[in-house]
């Protein structure tokens, strides 16, 4: 399996020297081509530093990244847009839906800043509209759409340029746990169906037993590594809970 | 914490949303003071001094752009006040939720609107005076006008007539907020910042036919204008409002209309294109009301303006056929009746007035009565004077003024009319058809176009309308006159001739042959050019000074809508640069947004000029002559230059909002 993001010995460091943070203190992985991977930590865990110096938003430190192959930390300005929009896609939390658009345009909005042509972005746009279900909600505002509607039009913004990398940070954060299940399981068709790579950041257990394989993050570095084998979804749940339980839990803190 | 803290808190706190009320407010309050206080502006008053003609033009002028300025204060405020209640929804629904009753509610928004309002006015008047007086230099040495001694104007009555309609339309807002207020649920107001702004607007193709309706009624109301039927106030005001509802059902259905055109090209799909389109039509849906009203000032700022300057330039034209002579001396009998001639030049140089003392040429004619000949023929124009002069006479006068002298056949008569237009014409033809003919001295006598000519035969302030019959001398000699006219030019166009000339015919104590009294009248040349320099000047001054603040209004109306919204604006301009649009992108959606958004109301409100000033012009034509086409490329020069300047603000401003 090819690596389409390879981050190594990240450092971002905030404050001066008499009151230095460490958000990220040496972080390297690899996610390969095809893969969904999740990354939890508690709040100040550093996992949101490390979604946007992925996603070029903020710089590194020290540090590596290589997103196919080509290493983000020394690009400029312009490169870094150009690279941005024809190499990632993103998923926010609050959807990031522009509300004087419809679904539609909000999903071809990504293909014509690309400058594809007109002709093909239609059929373009309803195919991924048929995989996330949503075919039939692409002639209304997002205000007239429900949470879960709203994520996956979103969703299909982010992968309809057909990107090398998807960052999806807290995708599920603003969603009832219906419409979170029915977003994770698009998620799962989109690596398998389309071959998408999605980076998941989430803080919720149940949303990253979705993923193929868990970075936990604690003080900036990675604290364990979760991969899901053969289990069920329900014993890798299991599993998560209790790497979480021992990240946020502190038990030795306990008394 | 009584209600006037938590008001005050409030308007600190939402400082910014108030901002955009308070500009509006201030602007629509400056606007008013300034018109109202034309009167008693310095300019004016040297202008016109006791002239009452000008100041009866004056107040005409004032008073028709009075209602509709009253009206713009009105929506302005309104208009402002709903984009407040608007943004405050939320936060007066969790008042309610706190347990706080609605009358508190309304009495903390009354004072909140109140504090505010009282500000704006204070601005708005220190504005207005300020504007008034920058306004009434710049459009005084745009026409070349003196003014001396210059001080600072405050216009108390202005400002009093602000205070009271202002008081007024405040009142009417309050009792809008309470009724809104009464009327709402909580569930709507803690919730409005999600409802769709967008279910107001028609859906696309309804928008299209509603398009196409504005479309026609705008083409009727141009077809009504170009065929000139607005003759009676009443269908004047029918039309223009045909005009308004055209045009605000124009904006209500453009974007709606736009969308369904374009959707199906391939612009439509190309870079950011569908993201400016939606953001006008979203804005447009919204603020229709406000984009129309702009149209609708720009239309009267460009008709303003080029009539305006058009009658600048109209001045020198009007004096060239106004003042044919250097002076006339006129006499009539002091009861108004017909009498005997003096006799003229020779009764004035009896009266001891030196003519080769200033006259290097000289001729008299006499006019005589001429009721009797039954020449019916007025061309809308009942007030006109008929004579009769014999030829002889006539060539003289028309010679000195420079003209080739008419030869008139047997049996014919020649007719002399002093103003000219098309109108004339027609009536003349209609005249000469049904035969034209008088009888004069026992003889039929008939008329013919080639003998007709349209000179002004003295020098008068007002516009000459004079019919005069030219005939055969013998066949004129004997009538009694009506008046009697001594032509005079002056060697040359020197003050000392002038003050000659008006000293020996001032007072000349000259009586008709048969001893009737009578009164005469001198006027001269250079008495004209100051009298229609001065009148004209006066409302072209008004009209230009108008138009700038029309233009400045709706540019300033324009600007603040665009920037009310630059939190939305900042918000998805940002979302579109991390979905990878680049900033080249980025500010071309923003230039063309700003663009369209400028262009829109402006090329509609040329079109509507383009129209009005084609039928002003024809109207003014029938007055004198007036040059529209000059006038309407430099007005369209400034208009270029102060909206253009709006606009590049504007998309200046609004670049730094969104970080490009």
């Amino acid at each position: 399996m090819a690596a389409v993001l390879q981050a190594k010995n990240l450092e971002k460091y905030y404050g001066n020297k008499n009151n230095l943070t460490k958000a990220l203190d040496g972080i390297s992985f690899s996610v390969g081509a095809g893969e969904f991977l999740g990354v939890m930590g508690a709040s100040g865990s550093g996992k949101t530093t490390l979604l946007n110096c992925l996603s070029t938003i903020d710089a590194v430190t020290a540090g590596q990244i290589l997103i196919g192959g080509r290493d983000i930390t020394t690009m400029s300005g312009k490169t870094l847009a150009r690279f941005r929009r024809e190499t990632l896609g993103f998923i926010f939390q609050d959807f990031n839906l522009l509300d004087t658009l419809t679904a539609f345009e909000n999903i071809a909005l990504a293909l014509t800043i690309l400058r594809r042509p007109a002709k093909t972005i239609e059929t373009q746009v309803r195919e991924v509209a048929a995989v996330l279900g949503i075919t039939d909600v692409l002639a209304k505002f997002p205000a007239q759409m429900s949470g879960g509607q709203r994520q996956r039009v979103a969703s299909a913004r982010a992968i309809v340029t057909a990107p090398a990398l998807v960052l999806a940070d807290e995708p599920t954060g603003a969603l009832d746990s219906k419409s979170a299940r029915a977003l994770l399981e698009s998620f799962q068709h989109l690596v398998r169906a389309r071959g998408a790579t999605i980076l998941m950041v989430t803080h919720d257990p149940f949303s990253a037993s979705y993923c193929r394989r868990i970075l936990f993050i604690r003080d900036g570095r990675i604290f364990q590594e979760l991969v899901r084998g053969d289990e069920s979804r329900k014993e890798f749940f299991d599993q998560i809970i209790e790497v979480v339980s021992l990240l946020g839990g502190d038990r030795d803190e306990l008394r | 914490m009584n209600s006037a803290e938590l008001a005050l808190r409030n308007v600190r706190k939402s400082l910014r949303d108030y901002a955009i009320y308070f500009m509006t407010m201030t602007i629509g309050i400056c606007i008013f003071y300034v018109f109202n206080s034309l009167g008693s502006q310095q300019a004016v008053m040297e202008l016109s001094g006791a002239q009452s003609l000008t100041m009866r033009m004056l107040d005409r002028l004032v008073g028709g752009f009075s209602l509709f300025i009253s009206l713009i204060l009105c929506f302005l405020i309104i208009y402002a006040n709903g984009f407040l209640i608007k943004r405050r929804k939320k936060e007066f629904g969790l008042y309610l939720t706190l347990g706080m009753e609605r009358g508190q509610i309304a009495r903390i928004l009354a004072l909140e609107t109140l504090f505010m309002s009282l500000a704006a006015l204070v601005a708005g008047l220190l504005l207005g005076a300020l504007l008034a007086q920058g306004m009434a230099l710049v459009t005084a040495s745009l026409l070349g006008v003196k003014i001396g001694g210059f001080h600072f104007i405050f216009s108390l009555a202005a400002a009093g007539k602000t205070v009271v309609y202002f008081g007024l339309a405040f009142g009417l807002t309050l009792f809008f907020n309470m009724w809104q207020l009464k009327r709402q649920h909580l569930i709507d107001l803690l919730y409005a910042g999600r409802q769709n702004e967008r279910s107001r607007a028609p859906h696309p193709p309804v928008a299209a036919a509603l398009f196409l309706l504005s479309l026609l009624i705008l083409a009727a109301a141009y077809l009504i204008t170009a065929a000139r039927l607005y003759q009676s106030p009443l269908l004047l005001y029918a039309l223009l409002a045909l005009g308004a509802v055209g045009t605000f059902l124009f904006f209500f259905s453009l974007a709606g209309f736009l969308f369904t055109a374009l959707r199906r090209t391939k612009l439509y799909l190309r870079d950011l294109n569908m993201f400016v389109l939606r953001q006008l039509s979203s804005k447009i849906n919204t603020a229709y009301v406000s984009i129309a009203l702009v149209c609708l000032m720009l239309f009267l700022s460009i008709c303003s303006l080029s009539s305006g300057l058009g009658l600048a330039r109209a001045i020198n034209e009007d004096l060239r056929a106004n003042a044919p002579y250097d002076a006339t001396l006129i006499l009539r009998s002091k009861n108004g009746g017909p009498f005997a001639p003096a006799g003229l030049p020779a009764a004035a140089e009896e009266n001891g007035a030196n003519l080769a003392g200033f006259a290097a040429a000289s001729g008299a004619a006499v006019f005589r009565e001429a009721a009797d000949l039954n020449l019916n023929f007025t061309a809308g124009r009942e007030k006109a004077s008929l004579y009769l002069l014999g030829l002889t006479e006539y060539n003289a006068a028309l010679a000195l003024q420079g003209a080739p002298p008419v030869t008139l056949p047997p049996d014919k008569y020649a007719l002399n009319i002093g103003a000219s237009g098309a109108d004339w014409d027609k009536a003349l033809g209609q005249f000469t058809a049904g035969g034209g003919e008088i009888t004069l001295g026992g003889r039929s006598l008939s008329t013919e176009s080639a003998l007709w000519r349209h000179y002004v035969l003295e020098v008068s302030t007002r516009s000459n309308t004079d019919i005069v019959v030219v005939a055969a001398d013998e066949l004129v000699a004997g009538r009694p006159a009506l008046k009697e006219v001594l032509f005079i030019n002056y060697p040359q166009p020197d003050l000392t001739y002038e003050q000659k000339c008006l000293a020996a015919l001032s007072e000349p104590d000259i009586r008709a042959a048969d001893g009737a009294e009578l009164s005469a009248l001198v006027e001269t040349r250079i008495q004209v050019a100051d009298y229609t320099g001065n009148s004209t000047a006066t409302i072209g001054y008004l009209a230009i000074y108008m138009g700038a603040v029309f233009l400045l209004a709706s540019a300033t109306v324009l600007a603040i809508g665009q920037l009310s919204e630059a939190s939305d604006n900042i918000r998805r301009y940002r979302l579109l640069s991390q979905l990878g649009a680049d900033a080249k992108m980025l500010q071309q959606a923003l230039f063309r947004q700003i663009l369209i958004y400028f262009g829109a109301p402006l090329l509609l409100a040329l079109v509507h000029s383009a129209v009005g000033i084609k039928a002003a012009g024809a109207i003014m034509l029938k007055v004198g002559g007036f040059h529209i086409l000059g006038a309407s490329i430099v007005s369209a020069l400034i208009m270029v230059l102060v909206y253009g300047g709006y606009f590049f603000a504007t998309y200046r401003g609004g670049k730094n909002m969104v970080g490009l």
